[in-house]
């Protein structure tokens, strides 16, 4: 029972997750294709090499991987789509292989590119259908339905046939479709994929308000950094299989950004040999250049730029958050965030 | 010029071999379909005595292993995409290119025939060794002769019956399938003699069919070949085919154009 | 399955009657944008049935009997296959859409429902064009086979072995999808069953051994189709139907063992 009490807070548990896929290779020609039904050459493929995360009720955490990391692999593990080969697994109370009514009507999968609205129908008659896949009561579903349809502002679209719709407004529609029966705990795979600009930050406003109103548990993953930037506080860094990193955002940024970015617009033309001893030179667009620099020196390098060098504009910034990205995938290290300290 | 079609033929020939399970499910498909109307004919005329509807045992196999044979030669095309791709809009992609929409067709059908006879010639002789049915062989030079042409028409034919359904879609885009269905899967299937050979029929049904194309197909070719047509027969089935496979590639090629028109003006 | 109870039964029933209904009127709806498609495929089917009814009525015509069967017989045994191969494509017209289900990965979000993925996959969209069919089939079924004079028994098993043939069709499907799921590769496996199934459309007694054999045992066309048309015409020992019975049973039991073997393997196409 102690257990138990101790789980209570938390919507999702992972310990010591391993999934192998077995792939059978694929031989030359039509010979080598028979001889592939009859004796494949088998090959283990360590797609998720013994994970552990935990996540609590409510929480909003940024997945962030390159492809074939194994994020996609969890979330289909989460959801009970993928059997695990071994480790622990508890996503709302239940073991998610099981797919147990119950366990499903409590989540949602919401994949960027994957639907579940019907193409030729109107994207009403997919929410009526899973009001009884659901089994909602009427009344539970109306409630649902208005208040999604209008925070996601399309009460105009629920009567047009899907297939004539743009793919910004299908996946509000697809949204709709997932959120009806108001689960608790939420996957979504690369959600921004393919929408412009505008239905991006529209998208990640709904996942934002959704998380804060209903106090849902959302995993979020996306190659998208302004997605993640702009909704988690706390992120999960996966690569290869391994957990690399695990806490909040910030913490992240400290570990692995150790320069900054200086950029200056000099009025008169310099001596671009003698920048070099301020700082490395990363691009050279006279007179427009930009240096990075140790995130320790970096003010001492400003002041020494004004002082020496015609400096008509100068700004400091933290490197891009793609290249912090980068530098933790270089490093291939896992790196003591706050929740991996047990 | 030529080489242009030589190297369509050529890719079109490995995108089968990349699918190459699939088209391997596809033979076994035919051969299936061969089963149910060899052993019918072969229980019908299990009497080698027997003579029926003017076939004995030995006629009526020989037309049965002459359908697998023939069906590869002139019912296996890659036209069938067509519609697909008009109602895509995938055409475009070939308009803006330098190359002949119909020959390029013509050329991937040609490569699917050559595939598919290859296949059928290997089935035939594997079922012909294990079956052993009695088979006609035609010597008589003319009538091979005449038999050759009949195919030649035969395929022109089917390539314009396709095309001309296919093209369907330029005005209805969601029936290319269904249409295809209707006339290349059921009536040509059945009234081109790949199940039963036409002369079962009644005299009258017989006569009219003759005034269609599709009997031009199967059944009239290996007619000739089976030599159950004599020297006047012959000239005016190869002049029907003939004349029908004018008239159809010229509705081809002004609904070709009707239909360009159509599909610039719908921009898709 | 593990909270299985007797008393919710009834409780399922009616809502997968309903998930049932629901799908079945949005794939009604879904057809009716494509109205003139349908209406090819409508005439389409109707054309088939009428060209074989049409060939075997003038081959008999010429032959008077067709491996010991009179003209009512083999049209009976042809009747018999129309009714089973409807009802089944009726039925299981989902397992057709199965594949790009698959391939597209939108099958993902057919699992995190909750409801039973292999109702949703097989009967998730019945064909309203054979509504309109069977009504007319079964009338036929019921003219022609009075005119065969059969007694009540022979009437009885007649409808059992039909129910049976269908229980062993919907083993087929079942294999069949759970194939497209362990094997991407192979978007044939339906239609080829229908081959097969087509192979019925005559009294299996046509065919050579072992074909026959094959027919009969391996992949039962003979006990779908051909058995329940021979039941009425009282051509049957107690020994055929109850080996039908049975093969039907193990057939369905092996096919379930199958979907949740596949399902196991399912490792979703896309990531």
């Amino acid at each position: 029972m102690a257990d138990k009490n101790r789980d209570s807070e938390k919507a999702i548990i992972v310990e010591g997750l391993v999934k192998n896929f077995e792939v059978v290779e694929k031989k030359q020609g039509i010979i080598g294709a028979f001889s592939s039904l009859i004796s494949p050459n088998k090959k283990i493929v360590k797609a998720i090499k013994g994970i552990n995360f935990s996540i609590d009720r409510g929480e909003l955490i940024g997945f962030i991987g390159p492809n074939g990391a194994g994020k996609t692999t969890t979330l289909k593990i989460l959801s009970g789509l993928i059997y695990p080969t071994s480790g622990f697994t508890q996503v709302a109370g239940f073991n998610p292989w099981d797919r147990k009514p119950e366990f499903l009507k409590e989540i949602s999968l919401v994949m960027g590119q994957k639907n579940q609205l019907w193409w030729d129908l109107p994207a009403i008659e997919t929410f009526e259908l899973n009001r009884v896949i659901y089994e909602l009561s009427k009344s539970a579903y109306k409630k649902s339905l208005n208040e999604l349809v209008s925070l996601l502002e399309v009460g105009k679209l629920l009567n047009t046939q899907v297939r004539r719709l743009s793919l910004g407004q299908r996946m509000r529609l697809e949204l709709v479709a997932a959120l009806l029966h108001r689960p608790k705990v939420l996957f979504f795979d690369e959600p921004t994929i393919g929408l412009d600009l505008v239905a991006q930050q529209r998208m990640r406003e709904f996942i934002a308000e959704y998380n804060r109103r209903y106090k849902a548990t959302i995993i979020l993953t996306s190659h998208n950094m302004g997605d993640l930037v702009d909704l988690a506080k706390r992120v999960i860094v996966i690569d290869k299989g391994r957990l690399l990193f695990d806490g909040e955002f910030s913490e992240l940024v400290d570990n692995f950004a150790k320069e900054k970015i200086i950029k200056v617009f000099f009025s008169k033309g310099i001596d671009i040999k003698s920048l070099e001893t301020i700082g490395k030179v990363k691009k050279l667009d006279f007179p427009n250049v930009v240096l990075s620099v140790a995130r320790t020196t970096a003010a001492v390098a400003a002041a020494e730029l004004l002082q020496n060098f015609p400096v008509g504009d100068l700004t400091i910034e933290e490197e891009p958050i793609e290249e912090i990205i980068r530098k933790v995938f270089r490093s291939g290290k896992v790196i003591k965030g706050r929740k991996n300290t047990k | 010029m030529t080489s242009k079609y030589l190297s369509v033929f050529k890719i079109s020939f490995q995108q089968e071999f990349a699918y190459r399970l699939n088209f391997v499910m596809w033979r076994v498909r035919n051969v299936m379909q061969f089963f149910l109307v060899f052993f019918l004919w072969d229980t019908v005329f299990s009497d080698p005595n027997r003579v029926v509807f003017g076939y004995d045992r030995n006629k009526i196999l020989t037309y049965v292993f002459g359908i697998l044979l023939l069906r590869a030669l002139v019912l296996s095309a890659r036209a069938v995409d067509v519609a697909g791709e008009i109602s895509r809009g995938d055409l475009t992609n070939y308009l803006l290119k330098p190359i002949n929409y119909f020959r390029y067709w013509f050329t991937r059908d040609v490569s699917s025939k050559a595939l598919n006879l290859g296949f059928a010639i290997i089935e035939a002789s594997v079922l012909f060794l294990l079956l052993r049915p009695p088979f006609f062989i035609q010597t008589n030079f003319p009538i091979l002769f005449g038999f050759l042409l009949s195919v030649i028409l035969a395929i022109l034919l089917f390539f314009s019956i396709l095309f001309l359904v296919n093209m369907i879609a330029f005005w209805a885009p969601s029936m290319g399938w269904s249409a295809q269905f209707l006339v290349i899967v059921i009536v040509v299937e059945f009234l081109s003699g790949a199940i039963f050979p036409i002369d079962i029929l009644p005299n009258a049904i017989q006569g009219i069919l003759s005034y269609l194309p599709f009997p031009y197909l199967l059944y009239f070719p290996l007619q000739i070949y089976l030599g159950k047509l004599t020297g006047a027969a012959i000239v005016k089935s190869i002049l029907i085919a003939g004349a029908w496979s004018a008239v159809l590639l010229f509705s081809v090629n002004s609904v070709w154009k009707a239909g360009l028109k159509h599909y610039a003006a719908e921009g898709r | 399955m593990s909270n299985f109870k007797l008393e919710k039964i009834p409780k399922t029933f009616n809502r997968y009657l309903t998930i049932w209904w629901f799908m079945s009127k949005n794939s009604f709806l879904s057809y009716i944008m494509h109205r003139a498609g349908l209406l090819g495929l409508f005439a389409g089917k109707i054309l088939r049935f009428a060209f074989f009814f049409a060939f075997i009525f003038f081959l008999l015509g010429g032959t008077d009997t067709l491996a010991g069967y009179t003209f009512n017989q083999t049209i009976f045994f042809f009747l018999t296959f129309n009714l089973v191969d409807t009802i089944s494509q009726f039925l299981y017209r989902e397992v057709y859409r199965f594949r790009p289900l698959i391939v597209t990965g939108n099958f993902d979000l057919v699992l995190v429902k909750p409801v039973n993925a292999l109702f949703r996959s097989l009967m998730g969209g019945a064909d309203v064009i054979d509504l309109i069919t069977i009504p007319p089939l079964i009338a036929a079924i019921v003219y022609v086979g009075v005119a065969l004079d059969p007694t009540v028994i022979q009437t009885t098993l007649f409808i059992l072995l039909v129910i049976n043939g269908l229980i062993i069709a919907t083993a087929f499907h079942i294999a069949v999808i759970s194939l497209g799921i362990i094997t991407l590769e192979i978007d044939h496996t339906i239609m080829i069953y229908r081959d097969l199934v087509n192979m019925g459309r005559l009294p299996v007694d046509i065919y050579r051994q072992p074909l026959q054999g094959a027919l009969t045992y391996l992949i039962p066309v003979g006990i779908m189709i051909t058995l329940p048309a021979k039941a009425l015409m009282g051509l049957v020992s107690p020994v055929g139907v109850i080996s039908g019975i049975a093969l039907s049973g193990i057939a369905f039991f092996a096919s379930l063992k199958f979907w949740n073997l596949a399902l196991r393997r399912y490792t979703s196409a896309s990531s």
